[in-house]
């Protein structure tokens, strides 16, 4: 697995009155997460007609980031592309994109491509990092304004952030609260605050901030849409699922040596495995009375371990709360319940399943639902992969 | 007066026990008379061991009581092997 993990999300405002956002945000991931494109496009004007250029923007740049051409000439063809405003005569609409790769060693290489946007920001920790960018006047014909594109190529280590934002962002506030608006400095300087105070604070909490942040000095009517996208990248938090006992009894003390090896959040499911690892690890394993449901057995409590459930019926019951994208709020308080919060806040999840059949599944009178561990298994990760873009691995033991 | 040892009651909460009526005796706080309740060190434990069990005369739920496995368990048969229970 790796040991890079790049948090990107992005938070959003529409201008007042407005249902439809001129501002666009598209994330895209390819080859198991080791390049990730995003790009936030910002379309003249507001309303339908904005989301119309900035959309169509947006999916250019995005599609041509992933192709080999020389960008300069993808930013032209873009252009060129846009349909012209029956008003102002002219087609317009700003864009950044990043395009992130993983490298080998623990660092994210960034290619930026900036347009007419606020300039993107870079933190290192709290500390703010300036850096040059490229200018490219693309001299096109029928251009109505000079064009310059910024580029620039850097990277991100672990703990390193990049904000993007639109000018909504920076604007906020102007004629209200702030004369010149919020401004570039003050963005950065409210993000390092931010950060100062939460330094691991996630992508999708810190947009939240500042976007909520400018809709304040807006007076909560924001006059343009207000959108911030952040990338973190960070140390990958893992979580380990242990269900079923080994196929060999004298693999116990193997799985076991696993478990307490792991570094991050272990969960174990079924009744069977928890007791082999209560006894070896010589702890206590404990049922929680106040946390079930009619369809999903009590949870257990060992020191050690996060979470401990009965196997089959809870597990299958997780598969399809993820397979249905069911929000864990909407869930009764159960095993089922906990263990999707953990699925969550997790970016790596590892499982370990043991081979050995249960003889009381043998039981022709058990619900044919109850699958078998691995094809409940193969649902879990596909679901956590397709629906939650976690990175999941296994291994039969 | 002397006080009475709680009589020790462990509900199996495994997976064949579970499915096959142990979640209606979870609800024990409802059905049981609270004399009773108070009469009980009442448990859960994962899979005691009956379902595995080829000997095993009686089919699941289980529930263990002052040391003695019952199987077939519902909630009127649990009312009443409880009663017996704290007054023997
Ligand atoms: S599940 Fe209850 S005895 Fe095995």
């Amino acid at each position: 697995m790796n040991d890079v993990f790049i948090d990107v999300d992005y938070a959003q405002i529409y201008k007042h009155g407005q249902k439809i956002g001129g501002d666009v945000f598209l994330l895209s991931r390819q080859d198991a997460s080791a390049q990730i494109v995003c790009t936030l496009s910002d379309g003249l004007g507001s309303g339908v007609k904005a989301n119309v250029l900035a959309s169509l923007t947006a999916r250019m740049a995005h599609k041509l980031s992933f192709s080999p051409m020389d960008l300069t000439h993808s930013a032209k063809i873009i252009m060129n592309t846009l349909p012209v405003c029956k008003e102002r005569k002219i087609s317009y609409a700003t864009f950044t994109i990043a395009d992130l790769r993983r490298s080998n060693e623990d660092e994210v290489l960034v290619n930026l491509v900036e347009y007419d946007n606020p300039s993107a920001l870079m933190f290192q920790g709290s500390i703010p990092i300036q850096w040059e960018r490229d200018k490219i006047d693309l001299r096109r014909d029928g251009a109505f304004k000079q064009e310059v594109l910024g580029h620039s190529q850097f990277k991100l280590s672990i703990g390193s952030r990049l904000l993007i934002f639109s000018d909504g962002v920076t604007q906020a506030g102007m004629g209200k609260s702030l004369p010149l608006g919020w401004r570039l400095e003050g963005v950065r300087s409210f993000a390092q605050k931010v950060i100062e105070r939460d330094p691991d604070i996630s992508s999708h909490d810190l947009a939240r901030e500042v976007v909520s942040r400018a809709h304040t000095l807006d007076r909560l009517t924001a006059k343009d849409d207000i959108t911030c996208m952040v990338v973190y990248v960070r140390k990958p938090r893992r979580t380990l699922v242990v269900t079923g006992p080994p196929f060999k009894q004298e693999q116990d003390s193997l799985l076991v040596d696993k478990i307490q090896s792991f570094e991050g959040k272990r969960i174990v499911s079924g009744g069977t495995t928890a007791q082999i690892v209560s006894r070896i690890m010589n702890r206590q394993l404990k049922v929680d009375m106040s946390c079930w449901s009619p369809q999903v057995p009590p949870c257990s409590k060992m020191e050690g371990l996060e979470l401990v459930t009965e196997g089959m019926l809870t597990l299958s019951k997780v598969a399809t709360a993820l397979e249905q994208k069911r929000p864990a709020y909407t869930l009764p308080n159960d095993a089922v319940k906990k263990f999707i919060q953990i699925m969550q806040e997790s970016d790596q999840v590892h499982f370990i399943v043991g081979t050995k059949i249960n003889e009381a599944h043998q039981d022709p009178s058990i619900p044919v639902e109850i699958g078998i561990r691995r094809t409940l298994i193969g649902r879990l990760q596909r679901a956590l992969e397709d629906n939650y873009l976690k990175e999941t691995s296994l291994e039969y033991i | 007066m002397e006080k009475k040892e709680k009589v020790s009651v462990k509900i199996c909460v495994g997976t064949a026990c579970f499915v096959q009526g142990g979640a209606d005796l979870l609800l024990y706080q409802d059905f049981l008379d609270p004399v009773v309740l108070a009469g009980c060190d009442i448990q859960g434990v994962s899979c005691i061991g009956g379902c595995k069990d080829d000997a095993m005369q009686v089919r699941p739920p289980y529930v263990e009581i002052a040391g003695q496995v019952f199987g077939e368990m519902t909630q009127e048969k649990l009312c009443k092997l409880l009663q017996e229970a704290i007054h023997a």
